[in-house]
């Protein structure tokens, strides 16, 4: 039992993270109808951010927290002014094709930079594990472990307030709605635009700062983050804040449940499996914003 | 007129053939009277850049202190480096190095992977070879009288050093877990263990995982249910550092780790985020760490810096001071076959060369002392007792 505790907690600590990445993904394309494949390199730059902050000007962990976000967010507003906006009229093929070639020269180009296998971040907080008395057995659980599940998830639902509950929020989902007549009502397509897209950088830094201790930073990051973080948006419904969450907790706890009870080879094979089936059950995703029309 | 033609074909043909062929024999390929070239592979990208990066910059620097110093027998040396990370690319690289661009001799500073692919051709053709870092018996075996193999040792010598370091933290050890990776080197590394342990009667509980894995849970998971006093890792820094970390979540809180060569490294030490583990053991192959108070090591780390500035985390690594020092005792060896270089020439004073050091052309010895005969070809079986102290990577005996 203690063991299976360990495996949930586990999963759920990788799981958080993924849901993270998949909330930005999601923000962009709710209010700019792009979808980002270029967000896997947004959270590789995050995580590299880290390390220069945190290791190579050893700076307090929290500021990364706080500066990361921030420079990732801006970032991504730049991308959007500088190689999105002149695409925006262009064909859906050119505009995703565009993304995976921007996410593509990000990694290349931190590759480029830094010609080292990996860089590695410290825990941002360490200690004694904690022993639970389950039974018999004792789970472990690190202080890392809550940190990052908690501080991720937390993060994560804040962005699902702010996109339901504030004034940002609101135009965001009037532009996803209908671009028109969100014009009409006042609102700036390029104002709303540069938001979702800082909006979405922001939270990929986010799961950057929180991703680093536990993936390192090296180019492959930026790869296996998008891959996770597109299979917990999909599972989630793609538009839906909430959904995305889910989706990345789930996921996180059904590869490592497959990690530790099937074999490690499965644990990839299994997630796409998962999200087979959910495309076949539900194609909409578990959590659609959208509700189905009968007719 | 027809028959003056002939005449004249015959005699250009002749010509062709008896005094082209003069001047090809007198002088080995890649030597000038002014300089010697020598060829070099690795990986510059992918997931063993942590040896071919390190071992490029090591012989890089080692060469230009060797030139500085007026060279060998009055011609400098010239290193032209291949980038090779897949076992193709490392064959179609040693291709390129010696049919095009004429190399005198082959360094082979990849890992196991790349020593293996270029293992046969490397054979065929003759050429004087210097694997720094392969430790797989494919490039061991059968023995070639012109490949010569420096500072990493034969796996059965390291599989013994990661045995012996077990027994030496946890004399009574009963259940030892091999955590292995699937490529080339930690392959050859097991090959070499399970017997050494079937010896001691230890039937190890063995868990695989592929190149660059982050995620060791499956495996911890085994290990821990099967409660296991030590794991020996055959893996990179990153593998052993993320298996480590990743341990007590996984419920194995207290074993005795034993991390392969490749896996002491001082950018292990951010991964894990412990300055002083007691429970992290390994096997050093130099007489100290490059970031240790050493005094030869202080010195290559002041040259390092002076030559490629402020480095990044984890460099330079013990693959920089192995490249380093290689391009001493290969330098050492061409000194020795004299000024009529030829490859036999050169194989045969290498195979003769005993406790050769850097320090022999005023380098630093940043290596232990090779020695070579006509029938081993293994420079070094050195190995130091490591682990970390105030987050670095410490010999602490033998």
């Amino acid at each position: 039992m203690a063991e299976f505790v360990m495996v949930i907690l586990g999963g759920l600590k990788f799981g958080a993270v993924y849901a993270l990445a998949a909330i930005g993904i999601v923000v962009i394309h709710k209010a700019t109808r792009t979808v980002n494949f270029a967000h896997g390199g947004l959270v590789m730059l995050g995580a590299f951010a880290t390390y220069v902050l945190v290791v190579d000007w050893k700076w307090p962990y929290w500021t990364a927290y706080l500066v990361v976000p921030l420079l990732i967010g801006a970032l991504a507003a730049g991308l959007e002014l500088s190689i999105l906006r002149p695409l925006r009229r262009a064909d859906l093929f050119t505009v995703v094709l565009g993304t995976i070639f921007l996410g593509t020269a990000l990694s290349e180009a931190f590759r480029l930079a830094y010609n080292t296998e990996l860089l590695a971040v410290p825990a941002a907080i360490s200690g004694a594990p904690i022993f639970i008395d389950i039974g018999e057995d004792a789970a472990i659980v690190t202080l890392e472990q809550i940190w990052v599940t908690g501080g991720a998830l937390a993060v994560g639902l804040a962005g699902l307030f702010l996109f339901r509950y504030s004034t940002l929020g609101r135009s965001m989902r009037a532009m996803a709605s209908n671009i028109r007549g969100a014009q009409l009502c006042g609102y700036s397509v390029e104002r709303v635009y540069a938001t979702a897209w800082f909006t979405g950088g922001a939270l990929a830094g986010l799961a950057g700062v929180f991703a680093a201790p536990s993936r390192g930073v090296s180019p492959e990051l930026a790869v296996s983050i998008i891959a996770s973080a597109f299979v917990a948006a999909v599972i989630g419904g793609f538009d839906s804040l909430a959904g995305a969450l889910i989706g990345g907790l789930l996921l996180g706890v059904v590869e490592t449940l497959s990690a530790a009870y099937v074999s490690s080879a499965a644990k990839s094979a299994i997630s796409f499996v998962l999200l087979f089936l959910v495309l076949l059950w539900r194609p909409e995703g578990l959590f659609p914003e959208a509700k189905r029309r009968h007719v | 007129m027809h028959q003056f033609g002939r005449l004249c074909g015959a005699a250009l043909l002749a010509g062709a053939l008896g005094f082209g062929a003069a001047p090809a024999e007198a002088q080995a390929p890649g030597v000038t009277k002014d300089e010697i070239t020598i060829g070099a592979l690795g990986a510059l990208t992918g997931a063993t850049s942590f040896m071919g990066g390190p071992g490029r910059d090591g012989l890089q620097l080692g060469i230009e202190q060797i030139n500085a110093a007026g060279g060998i027998n009055g011609r400098k040396i010239k290193l032209v480096y291949e980038h090779a990370f897949t076992p193709a690319e490392s064959v179609a690289a040693a291709k390129k190095l010696v049919e095009s661009d004429k190399v005198f001799a082959l360094i082979l500073s990849s890992g196991s992977t790349g020593a293996a692919a270029a293992a046969n051709y490397v054979r065929e053709t003759g050429v004087p070879t210097y694997n720094l870092f392969g430790a797989t018996p494919i490039i061991r075996t059968p023995f070639a009288k012109n490949v010569f193999h420096g500072a990493m040792p034969d796996a059965p010598t390291s599989a013994q050093a990661l045995v012996d370091r077990v027994y030496q933290a946890k004399p009574d050890a009963k259940k030892i877990g091999l955590l292995v990776g699937t490529y080339s080197f930690p392959q050859s590394n097991k090959a070499a263990i399970l017997p050494i342990l079937e010896a001691r009667g230890v039937k190890p509980v063995i868990e695989e995982f592929d190149q660059d894995s982050r995620d060791f849970t499956s495996q911890l998971i085994s290990m821990a249910r099967q409660r296991v006093d030590a794991v020996i890792v055959l893996g990179s820094f990153s593998e052993a550092g993320f298996a480590y970390k990743q341990a007590p979540e996984k419920g194995l809180a207290n074993a005795v780790w034993v991390l392969d060569g490749s896996a002491v490294n001082d950018a292990i030490v951010p991964i894990i985020g412990e300055r002083d583990p007691k429970n992290v053991w390994g096997y050093s192959n130099m007489p100290a760490f490059p970031a240790q108070d050493h005094p030869e090591a202080v010195k290559f780390r002041q040259a390092w810096i002076a030559k490629y500035g402020t480095p990044p985390q984890g460099r330079p690594n013990s693959y920089d001071m192995v490249g380093y020092g290689g391009a001493f005792i290969l330098a050492k060896a061409i000194e020795a076959a004299g000024e009529n270089l030829t490859w036999d020439g050169l194989i045969g004073a290498w195979s003769t060369m005993k406790g050769a050091k850097p320090s022999d052309l005023g380098g630093a010895d940043v290596i232990f002392p090779e020695t070579f005969s006509e029938t081993d070809h293994q420079g070094n079986r050195a190995l130091g007792r490591a682990t970390i102290k105030g987050g670095l990577w410490q010999t602490v005996g033998q």
